[in-house]
């Protein structure tokens, strides 16, 4: 629901694919070929996750009544 | 109220009490009484003569006091009554009743003396009729909720765990807002925050906010919605407790956080959504996972997929090294009969080709004698010569030599150079 662009995975559908790599390479009848591709694929998640968490700044928008998306000028405290 | 007309004998204001004040106007030691005895008398007259008793009216000048008492009126259309409801009573009320509001109270009629204002007393007050008291419009509407499973909880679904966009149904000039931005930004800084803004109270709010959500729904964009506003009077909250705005959160396939007032303050809107936040913060705490806990998870992760690719690996390599064992040792048990039956057939196949080769041999041996009684060579061995030119052709005749030719002589044992002297006695035809 919440694509940031297209192709890139958001964060929660990196977190839920890293829980699902995690579970698969806890399996015991995993081929060692698989488990180096689904590492090289989590640590490609988790790396990019933390830079999600490293440098995000809340992005705050207003949906107005006309369905217009305007950006949210609000007080940062 | 008759009994204040039939009880007699309480001075001043008996019949002869009063005949005797007159008859004192008239006379000269007039007696004179202070406004508190007064103010006393009629307490005691109120007090003693008239039994509690129900009043209903319609609500008017509500106020509460700071600690806790209120004060209205109670009115019809011609005349009107205060009250006074003390705290003790009063907070047992599920809201203020509005202006106007028809309600009926069980109390005391009794006089204020410091003021020689009568007054009810109210200890019981209770809405008169359907509409009217908070409380009642809230137990129906729960009530019909109910009936239809809308506050089951099995209908509550689970929150997200990582929200990428949170959508937020608010006042945008109310202190929940802020209060969930601030705690957002705190909390989860990488989401992406739809805010709709809405009235939160007053006239038509409730139409409005459900409307505001149900716009924010048809966006497919948030994961997660969080509805509220932050904490205010019954009143101020109660658009909270309406049937469109239940009916909105209802038919949302967006999980709904409710977060109406703080913690006491329960709505219908917190018993259809799918969580009840008690404050706008801890809406956000719902609807969100802590950046921290979540670095800590990635970090966590990190570890736990170089652990399983080592394990996996060794595993990995100690079923490599059994599987190469075991291959082994199967190769053998298949092999060894093979190979003791090849060593057998060897030695048969030797045994045979040296049979054999005895045979041919003797065989050869035969032929070889036979052959050599036919070579020229034992014709040789009787002492016999053959001369050969030195380009092989058999020299049989004299005419075959020439003088000082030389050629080849074969003798039994070997080869010898010869010279041509000359001619021979004989005719040369006998070699």
């Amino acid at each position: 629901m919440s694509k940031s662009s297209e192709g890139e995975l958001s964060l929660e559908e990196r977190m839920r694919r890293l829980e699902e790599i995690l579970a698969r390479m806890e399996s015991t009848e995993i081929r060692l070929g698989e488990a180096l591709e689904l590492f090289e694929e989590g640590v490609s998640h988790v790396k990019t996750a933390g830079e999600v968490l490293a440098a995000a700044e809340l992005r705050v928008e207003e949906l107005l009544a006309d369905g217009q998306v305007i950006s949210f000028e609000d007080k940062v405290e | 109220m008759t009994r204040i007309e039939s009880d007699r004998g309480l001075s001043p204001f008996d019949d002869s009490g009063i005949e005797t004040s007159e008859e004192v106007l008239t006379e000269q030691s007039p007696k004179v009484w202070s406004v508190s005895q007064v103010n006393r008398a009629v307490y005691g007259l109120l007090e003693s003569s008239v039994d509690q008793l129900w009043v209903s009216g319609e609500v008017s000048r509500w106020t509460r006091s700071r600690a806790g008492h209120c004060y209205f009126s109670l009115k019809d259309e011609r005349a009107q009554i205060r009250c006074a409801m003390f705290s003790r009573e009063a907070d047992q009320l599920p809201a203020n009743p509005e202006e106007g509001t028809k309600i009926r109270v069980f109390g005391r009629v009794t006089l204020y003396e410091a003021r020689g204002e009568y007054q009810l007393v109210v200890r019981r007050l209770e809405p008169e009729g359907e509409e009217g008291l908070w409380r009642l419009a809230f137990e129906q509407l729960r009530h019909r909720l109910d009936i239809e499973g809308l506050l089951k909880d099995d209908r509550k679904r689970a929150l997200p765990r990582y929200p990428g966009c949170v959508g937020i149904v608010t006042s945008r000039k109310g202190a929940a807002l802020a209060d969930i931005l601030k705690a957002l930004r705190r909390r989860a800084p990488w989401t992406q925050v739809l805010i709709r803004d809405t009235r939160v109270q007053g006239e038509g709010a409730a139409l409005q906010i459900a409307e505001a959500l149900t716009q924010l729904v048809n966006t497919a964009l948030p994961d997660v919605i969080i509805l509220g506003r932050g904490g205010g009077s019954v009143e101020d909250l109660w658009a909270f407790n309406e049937e469109p705005v239940a009916r909105a959160i209802a038919a949302s396939p967006v999980p709904i956080v409710s977060a109406v007032g703080h913690e006491i303050d329960v709505s219908i809107s917190d018993l259809v959504a799918d969580y009840r936040a008690a404050t706008p913060s801890s809406a956000v705490e719902a609807a969100v996972p802590d950046v921290r806990v979540l670095a800590e998870r990635l970090e966590q992760a990190g570890g736990q997929l170089g652990r399983t690719l080592r394990r996996v690996s060794e595993g990995q390599r100690s079923f490599v090294t059994e599987g190469r064992r075991r291959l082994q040792v199967a190769i053998e048990r298949q092999f060894t009969p093979a190979r003791q039956g090849l060593d057998r057939a060897c030695k048969q196949l030797e045994a045979r080709a040296n049979h054999l080769t005895n045979r041919q041999r003797m065989k050869f041996e035969g032929l070889v004698g036979r052959l050599e009684a036919l070579s020229p060579l034992a014709t040789l061995c009787r002492g016999y010569s053959v001369a050969r030119s030195m380009d092989g052709r058999v020299l049989k005749s004299t005419l075959d030599f020439t003088q000082g030719s030389v050629f080849e002589l074969q003798v039994t044992d070997g080869k010898l150079l010869a010279e041509t002297l000359g001619a021979g006695e004989g005719d040369g035809k006998d070699e």
